[in-house]
């Protein structure tokens, strides 16, 4: 097994020679900024697999996508924001307007939305405007502060659950959720892509969920049918119902969300799944 | 000889070359600009300021403008304030300065409140705008400070990026040791001082260009940060990452000034780096300006082969500098992961020590004019933030793109002449 992380664009080409030379008969390759090298070595090496994870542009024999349909699991994640909001207002930003990130958006606005109609209230989101698909974004994903600044900016228009979408930085928003608690505030903090119980546990005492891609067991089941000889080039989607998305346990949270929440949670992922709920994204992987 | 003689102004021949028009062809039309936008284009309703936060202890009511009125109020001013500084250049071929400020102020308002009566919440907090800011601001003065030090003395420091970079990282890690937040405040201007004792040998020791330097040591901290990162912070112990878990610098109110609108959260609810921060800026202007060291160093980056002559020891004064330099700039690097945010991560300073140097060159190598530059960075950049939350129809890319335009104006002369010192990256060689 090898690995290698690109630090720039320029990488991607000789990281994927480097694969392709050693010898590596499945070679995975996070992120959509990778397409194009993807192709390329696919091409040049079509006796090796490859599958790529983000993305569903390529079309060829030895390349497996794997994409999730985040919004589904964003959706619920919206719905309980709603629910336990007491401003009702709730809100979201991103690191960059980009799809992989806007699908979060997309699903946590139906999701709020949903509640509304379902519940007769109006809940606010803040940050994200499905129909224009235009809204806050910090427009970078490495400077934290900006997720602290983001977040405060939220916080004093109102939310007091919020989503920041944009990799580390929502450490920042973690950050500023702690602090305006500490100053009397009630803020809560939805973390994405993992667990953020047990990837960023300074902040379990904020964090209500999780909107969850389970990476690493789709990465497995790829690889165990590639060594069985099983390869097959047909797009994973990650959903609901594959368990490749998830909302993750309230945890420490767990008394802020009602019963009767929890099992319209229930109610709403058997309607996700069984297809009587649609979660509408541009984003989503088709 | 009669005395009409002798009072009579001396004849200019040739008065295009001496009076320029630029200024007031800008300063007319920006007002036509406003004419239209403002009064023909405004919106209707109002634009309302918040300036108080619900926790503070005076609450001022929020300042509600109605904005098409203002529109026209601005506008007849910017009108009037051109055409006064129209005849001024006329008549003396300069403009009183408070004519250019005023315009500049009043156009800002009216620009501000146009932007806001024109969203859909027609509402933002005032507040929130400065103290979100200062979030941006603090690391860029620290680092544009470095610069005025190094940059004084004659050396190019285009390594603010490295210096920010090794102090949050050293700062986070030393904290998270020693559980003492001051202990990483320490290790940090320690950092910074190593990058610039590197900046320092090689662009004044061995002469290397000064500009290469600081872009290899930029990126040596860069990579040598993420490796450490990748095998130090990201080793857990029982489950807790301990290497990255900084203790916190607290927040200091100062009682009175700190329930002062607007300017009492902003600048006086700090940490201790953002009081010292406070002190610096004033510092290094009076110590530039007003006393023999500042004296020396302004000479040793304007003209080195005098200061030489009148026994300046021009290098060490400019190692010396740079060294300081490295010290300010890993105490703005502390501010990173000490008090904006509790944990270090890879490239967390994201450019802004880049965004520093321009604000050096737009405040014109002076302190003061570096610190302002850097608030009004840290403004745009939050501004940015709050009106797509306040609903506006302007592209969140463009206004993120604000002050790099404003950069860019300012290094091409436009606003005024940014002169780098006149020594600035050449190296001395004594003959």
């Amino acid at each position: 097994m090898k690995e290698a992380q690109s630090s720039s664009t320029s990488d991607f080409v000789p990281n994927l020679n480097t694969m392709a030379s050693a010898g590596c008969n499945m070679t995975i390759t996070v992120g959509f900024l990778l397409a194009e090298a993807t192709t390329t070595a696919a091409k040049d090496n079509p006796k090796l697999h490859y599958a790529i994870i983000d993305d569903n542009s390529i079309k060829a024999p030895n390349v497996k996508p794997v994409v999730y349909d985040t919004a589904q699991a964003a959706f619920m994640a919206g719905y309980t924001s709603a629910a336990v909001s007491k401003t009702g207002k709730v809100g979201t930003f991103g690191g960059i307007n980009l799809p992989t990130v806007t699908v979060f958006m997309d699903g946590f606005a139906e999701g709020v939305k949903y509640f509304n109609d379902k519940q007769g209230k109006d809940v606010q989101l803040l940050g994200w405007n499905t129909e224009t698909q235009q809204g806050l974004f910090t427009n970078n994903f490495n400077v934290i502060q900006d997720g602290a600044k983001f977040t405060n900016n939220l916080i004093a228009e109102g939310a007091d659950v919020v989503m920041p979408v944009a990799g580390p930085l929502g450490k920042g928003a973690g950050d500023a959720i702690l602090a305006a608690n500490k100053g009397g505030k009630d803020v809560k903090l939805v973390w994405v892509d993992s667990d953020g119980f047990l990837t960023a546990p300074t902040y379990k005492s904020v964090l209500l969920t999780s909107v969850i891609k389970t990476m690493g067991e789709a990465v497995e089941t790829i690889i165990k049918d590639d060594l069985d000889g099983k390869f097959d080039p047909a797009p994973y989607i990650g959903t609901l119902e594959n368990g490749g998305v998830a909302l993750a346990p309230f945890h420490d949270l767990d008394s802020t969300v009602s019963a009767d929440t929890k099992s319209q949670l229930d109610e709403i992922k058997k309607g996700i799944i069984d297809g009587s709920i649609k979660v509408e994204s541009k984003s989503s992987p088709k | 000889m009669s005395i009409t003689e002798k009072s009579a102004p001396s004849k200019v021949t040739d008065p295009i070359s001496i009076r320029s028009r630029k200024m007031p062809v800008l300063l007319g039309s920006l007002a036509l600009f406003s004419v239209v936008v403002f009064i023909v284009l405004g919106p209707s309703g109002t634009a309302t300021f918040r300036i108080s936060q619900p926790s503070d202890v005076w609450q001022v009511p929020n300042l509600v403008l109605p904005a098409k009125a203002m529109g026209v109020l601005v506008s007849v001013i910017c009108v009037g304030l051109a055409y006064l500084a129209w005849s001024q250049t006329q008549k003396t071929g300069k403009i009183a300065k408070w004519v250019v400020m005023t315009f500049a102020v009043v156009f800002v308002v009216g620009l501000m409140v146009w932007i806001i009566g024109g969203t859909t919440t027609q509402n933002i907090t005032l507040v929130g705008l400065f103290t979100g800011a200062m979030l941006i601001t603090t690391p860029l003065v620290f680092g544009s400070m470095s610069g005025v030090l190094s940059e004084r003395s004659g050396v190019v420091n285009i390594a603010i990026e490295g210096q920010l970079l090794a102090g949050a990282f050293t700062a986070a890690l030393v904290a998270s040791i020693t559980h003492n937040a001051f202990a990483g405040l320490f290790a940090a201007a320690l950092a910074g001082v190593l990058v610039s004792l590197l900046l320092a040998l090689f662009s004044i020791k061995y002469v290397v260009n000064q500009i290469i330097v600081g872009v290899v040591l930029n990126v040596l901290v860069s990579g040598l940060t993420g490796f450490l990162f990748e095998k130090i912070m990201k080793t857990k112990v029982d489950g807790v990452t301990i290497y990255n878990q900084p203790a916190h610098l607290p927040n200091l109110p100062i009682p009175l000034l700190s329930e002062i609108p607007i300017i009492g959260p902003t600048l006086f609810r700090q940490s201790i780096i953002g009081y010292f921060m406070l002190i610096l800026v004033a510092a290094l202007w009076f110590g530039l300006f007003r006393t023999r060291w500042g004296l020396r160093v302004r000479a040793v980056g304007e003209h080195p082969k005098a200061a030489d002559t009148v026994g300046i020891n021009v290098n060490r004064t400019r190692v010396l500098n740079v060294l300081a330099g490295g010290a300010v700039a890993g105490v703005g690097g502390a501010y990173f992961t000490l008090v904006a945010v509790s944990s270090f991560s890879k490239d967390m300073t994201g450019g802004l020590g880049f965004i520093a140097l321009a604000a050096l060159i737009f405040g014109r190598w002076n302190p003061i004019g570096a610190a302002l530059a850097a608030l009004l960075f840290g403004v745009a950049g939050n501004l940015q933030s709050i009106l797509s939350l306040a609903g506006t129809p302007i592209d969140g890319q463009f206004l993120a793109m604000l002050p790099y335009a404003l950069t860019i104006l300012a290094v091409s002369g436009f606003v005024g002449k940014a002169m780098a010192p006149a020594a600035d990256g050449e190296p001395y060689i004594k003959e």
